[in-house]
């Protein structure tokens, strides 16, 4: 199996003809544990749907080497001040949703797909809240469902957009070291996008830094967060 | 009832009310939840004056009407994705044109005003038995779609980046769910009209969304209160010789008063 899963190349990303970040090369290993950094606004978000397929490069192109060779299975976690907190929704069925794309068109989820997703909720410690409603939920908790719900997709890669926002510290803590351990124990290779410093160098292996240019540094952690690197990242325009 | 059942006619609306209830109830749980409310009652301008354009230019007025009521749905689904305004403007401008349309249609048509309404706004209480078969074998198909298609009209309207990554056609099932919404509507306005056709399409989800925190539970609860509504509707007018529509109407917006009150209170 190659090594690498994603890989960029002078990759332009934004909306429409606004160029949020250019010249991008970097890739994204089998087991990697990657934080990507950067101000707000600094673009993070649109790179990771641009990963996800969700947004068209606006130059070059990502090369994906899945297991089957294709495109890899990704896991989403998005934001999740995103989900509409109206729909009247258990842990357990926003769980099941990452089994929607293996069922098949115009086929309801079977025993098999619940116990998968039941399973999923174990894995994050949230089986006893699976018949509870998910708006109920805290934001830890919240976060512990989606991440139930992209790993019911049984994804190679793990993409999560702020998954610790608004959380207070020890809430990070446990969904850090949540994904810490998915990583170890199977090897899911996990990018995380946060705009907290505190967050990358707890927890991160390796860096991608957004800088202020609109240009992409990727390194080891120490070399990402060096003063030298970080000053010259942060300087405004 | 029972004199109900025995009388043809009575049976009709009876019917109609039930059949009505039965394919439009579940579908007002997603239009609560899909923020399109007033979407139905736009479309339903668009609809009379389609009728009034087949009507001047003496064409089938069905026909037309149902094709535009579907082509609009799909078109204020599509210009709310992409629009730059908020998508309730777009909602108010169809409604305004629409009924702006059809007045000025009407006023040029060859046949007497109240003969077009009754084309344009159908009535419950004249429903021939060929639209109870028509009712039947459409909000049957259509109820079939809904329970097939239950996994992709949900995450494309609740995560439809999570949709699109997990590789669902979130742009085509969308295209699916309003293009048969526009036919449950069409029909259901020719049979029973807009007032009730509208109301039907909003008031048991909303009551049911207020009284259950599953959305399995919210179908089956939307789906008795439209039934219950539509029955004790018909008999009611008939008991106190009211309009049936508007008292089926009066009926579901009282158990959404219920419905709503009770979750306060539990709140």
């Amino acid at each position: 199996m190659p090594a690498e899963l994603l890989r960029a190349k002078d990759l332009g990303v934004g909306y429409g003809a606004h160029a949020v970040l250019h010249g991008i090369n970097f890739a994204i290993e089998r087991g990697d544990f990657m934080g990507v950094m950067g101000p707000n606004g600094a673009g993070k978000t649109t790179l990771l749907k641009t990963f996800l397929g969700l947004l068209k490069p606006l130059a070059g192109k990502i090369e994906l080497t899945g297991a089957g060779g294709g495109r890899p299975l990704f896991g989403y976690v998005p934001q999740r001040e995103s989900l509409d907190l109206h729909y009247p929704l258990t842990s357990l069925e926003v769980a099941l949703m990452g089994r929607f794309g293996r069922i098949g068109a115009l086929r309801r989820p079977g025993a098999e797909d619940v116990r998968i997703a039941r399973a999923c909720l174990r894995q994050t410690h949230m089986d006893a809240h699976a018949d509870k409603p998910y708006r109920k939920l805290s934001g830890g908790q919240k976060q512990r469902v989606l991440i139930s719900r992209a790993l019911a997709s049984e994804p190679e890669i793990l993409l999560l957009d702020e998954p610790t926002n608004g959380m207070d510290i020890n809430s990070e803590k446990a969904i850090m070291e949540l994904l810490t351990e998915l990583q170890k124990e199977k090897g899911t290779t996990v990018v995380f996008v946060t705009h907290l410093m505190s967050t990358i160098e707890r927890y991160a292996r390796r860096v991608a830094l957004i800088t202020f240019q609109g240009k992409l540094l990727v390194g080891a952690k120490s070399e990402m967060l060096a003063p030298d690197v970080l000053a010259e990242a942060y300087k405004s325009r | 009832m029972m004199q109900i059942l025995a009388v043809p006619f009575l049976r009709n609306i009876l019917l109609a009310g039930i059949l009505a209830a039965v394919g439009l109830a579940p579908w007002s749980v997603y239009v609560v939840l899909r923020r399109i409310v007033f979407s139905g009652a736009a479309v339903a301008e668009v609809a009379s004056a389609a009728v009034a354009l087949a009507v001047l230019f003496q064409l089938a007025p069905f026909p037309i009407a149902l094709a535009l009521t579907v082509l609009s749905f799909l078109a204020l689904s599509r210009l709310a994705d992409s629009s730059t305004l908020p998508p309730e403007t777009l909602v108010g401008m169809i409604y305004a044109g629409g009924s702006a349309a059809s007045v000025l249609l009407i006023a040029k048509a060859p046949r007497g005003e109240a003969d077009i309404l009754n084309i344009l706004f159908g009535n419950i209480l004249t429903v021939p038995t060929a639209m109870l078969w028509i009712l039947a074998g459409v909000f049957g198909a259509l109820s079939l779609l809904q329970y097939l298609a239950a996994k992709e009209f949900l995450i494309s309207a609740y995560d439809p980046d999570m949709g699109r990554t997990l590789g669902i056609r979130v742009g085509l099932w969308n295209m699916i769910f309003y293009g048969a919404l526009g036919v449950a509507v069409a029909v259901a306005i020719r049979a029973v009209g807009a007032l009730l056709t509208f109301t039907l399409l909003v008031a048991p989800g909303a009551s049911a969304l207020c009284l259950t925190g599953r959305l399995s539970r919210a179908f089956k609860l939307a789906l008795v209160f439209g039934v219950i509504s539509a029955v004790a509707g018909v008999v009611l007018s008939y008991q106190f010789d009211l309009p049936t529509g508007s008292t089926i109407v009066a009926i579901l917006a009282g158990l959404f008063v219920l419905s709503f009150s009770a979750s306060r209170l539990r709140a």
